[in-house]
């Protein structure tokens, strides 16, 4: 059971198309562990439905409707017969944008408790990377240059306002600080997207201030 | 609340049987071509909803005619083809195919704007059917109560949510289309979902 969701904003962008393809991979990997999310995107979907419906109906011409006839044996795409339901402990969506599992990855290393992978989703305003701290692990404290999404995908962390397990999402604002200190217990694992990058205030790691810039790839 | 509700359900055909099945036309078309692969009810599906997904496709106007007719095409083809998935007990037809033109949309406008990404609308937009008969029919009455209010709607809020769920607009786009502040759209869009009964259950 998670505590910590999407607000009603952004559910409302997600389930109208209009998030940004980074930001719908995080909230949808939630949404599939939440059933309090689940319930109200469901609803806002039937709302999109019922907008849909009543659409003033723009005339279609019968050449349409043959062409679309004339393709009906066309071969279906491998793609529609995937499965919603995780068959490993990595969700879907991550599988197609990484090959292999977490070890698999390439990471670069930030101090000696977090390493970071990018990975390439082609969303040119965002940045979507896999942070896995070290059990226990502090993250030098932080300030954030734009907005912050994070999902857990395997053990937790806390910081001054919580401390946040598997399935949980989180969102930091521009000018938010925070320190986050991973669960002493195991590992910690975060999907994040980011805005803008990430400011260090730690003496020690700001010389990378220089060095951090979004990667969109 | 309740007569609303039941005004409704008499003004359409759309009922749930005791078994939580939903039975009404388009279900039933979809049904037929999941099973059969019934020409003839993907023809009156056709002709009912390829003129809403034109008429979706050009709201907001950033898409051509042609590119409308694509996405027509392509949306229809696909409600064809995955038509065997769909699941009368779980699913509303129209929220089924809905959702399917939603993210033909979407990743229409992204192939247009040259994103080059694995991953399409479909990955990304997860499944919201229910797994369990009372919450199916908890949905269906919700579906109901939505289509029965939304024409009381004031028209700034009917106005926003035409631009969120209709044009795909996200709420910054449509704060600086009308030039007003972004929490202003917040709000409104909070307040028809408040008069629809949306919100999170606990
Ligand atoms: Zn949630």
């Amino acid at each position: 059971m998670t505590n910590f969701h999407p607000d009603l904003d952004l559910i409302t962008e997600y389930t109208a198309g209009s998030l940004p393809l980074t930001q719908s991979a995080c909230v949808s990997l939630h949404i599939s562990h939440c059933r309090r999310c689940q319930g109200i995107a469901g609803q806002l979907s039937d709302l999109g439905a019922s907008l849909f419906e009543a659409l003033e109906p723009a005339p279609v011409g019968d050449a349409q409707l043959n062409a679309v006839l004339a393709r009906l044996d066309e071969e279906v795409p491998l793609s529609y017969a995937r499965t919603s339901k995780d068959t490993s402990n990595t969700p879907a969506i991550l599988q197609r944008l990484m090959r292999g599992d977490f070890s698999d990855l390439s990471w670069k290393n930030i101090g000696s408790t977090l390493r970071i992978s990018y990975l390439q989703a082609g969303d040119p305003q965002h940045e979507l990377a896999i942070y896995h701290f070290n059990a226990g692990g502090r993250i030098p404290e932080h300030t954030h240059r734009g907005s912050e999404m994070t999902l857990i995908l395997q053990g937790g962390f806390s910081d001054a306002h919580g401390s946040y397990h598997k399935g949980d999402f989180l969102v930091r604002r521009q000018g938010d600080v925070h320190a986050p200190t991973a669960l002493q217990s195991e590992d910690c694992i975060c999907l994040v997207v980011l805005d803008a990058p990430l400011k260090f205030i730690d003496w020690k790691f700001r010389w990378m201030n220089p060095f951090l810039k979004l990667r969109t790839v | 609340m309740l007569t609303v509700t039941d005004k409704f359900d008499d003004e359409t055909d759309s009922q749930v049987e005791p078994s939580g099945k939903r039975t009404d036309e388009w279900s039933e078309c979809l049904t037929l071509i999941g099973k059969n692969e019934d020409r003839a009810a993907f023809t009156r599906l056709f002709r009912h909803f390829a003129p809403l997904m034109k008429a979706f496709a050009l709201s907001g106007s950033t898409l051509s005619a042609n590119n409308a007719d694509e996405l027509v095409q392509e949306v229809m083809l696909k409600v064809w083809q995955k038509a065997g998935a769909f699941n009368a007990e779980k699913a509303a037809a129209s929220t089924w195919i809905y959702t399917i033109a939603r993210n033909s949309r979407t990743d229409l406008f992204r192939r247009l704007q040259k994103f080059d990404t694995p991953l399409s609308a479909d990955d990304v937009s997860g499944s919201q059917e229910s797994e369990e008969a009372f919450m199916v029919l908890h949905q269906k009455r919700g579906r109901d109560r939505i289509r029965a209010l939304i024409n009381e709607l004031p028209n700034d809020q009917a106005q926003i949510l035409a631009k969120v769920y209709m044009e795909g607009k996200s709420h910054s786009e449509v704060a600086g289309e009308l030039d007003i502040p972004l929490g202003t759209v917040k709000s409104r869009v909070r307040l028809a979902l408040q008069k629809l009964q949306i919100r999170f259950e606990d």
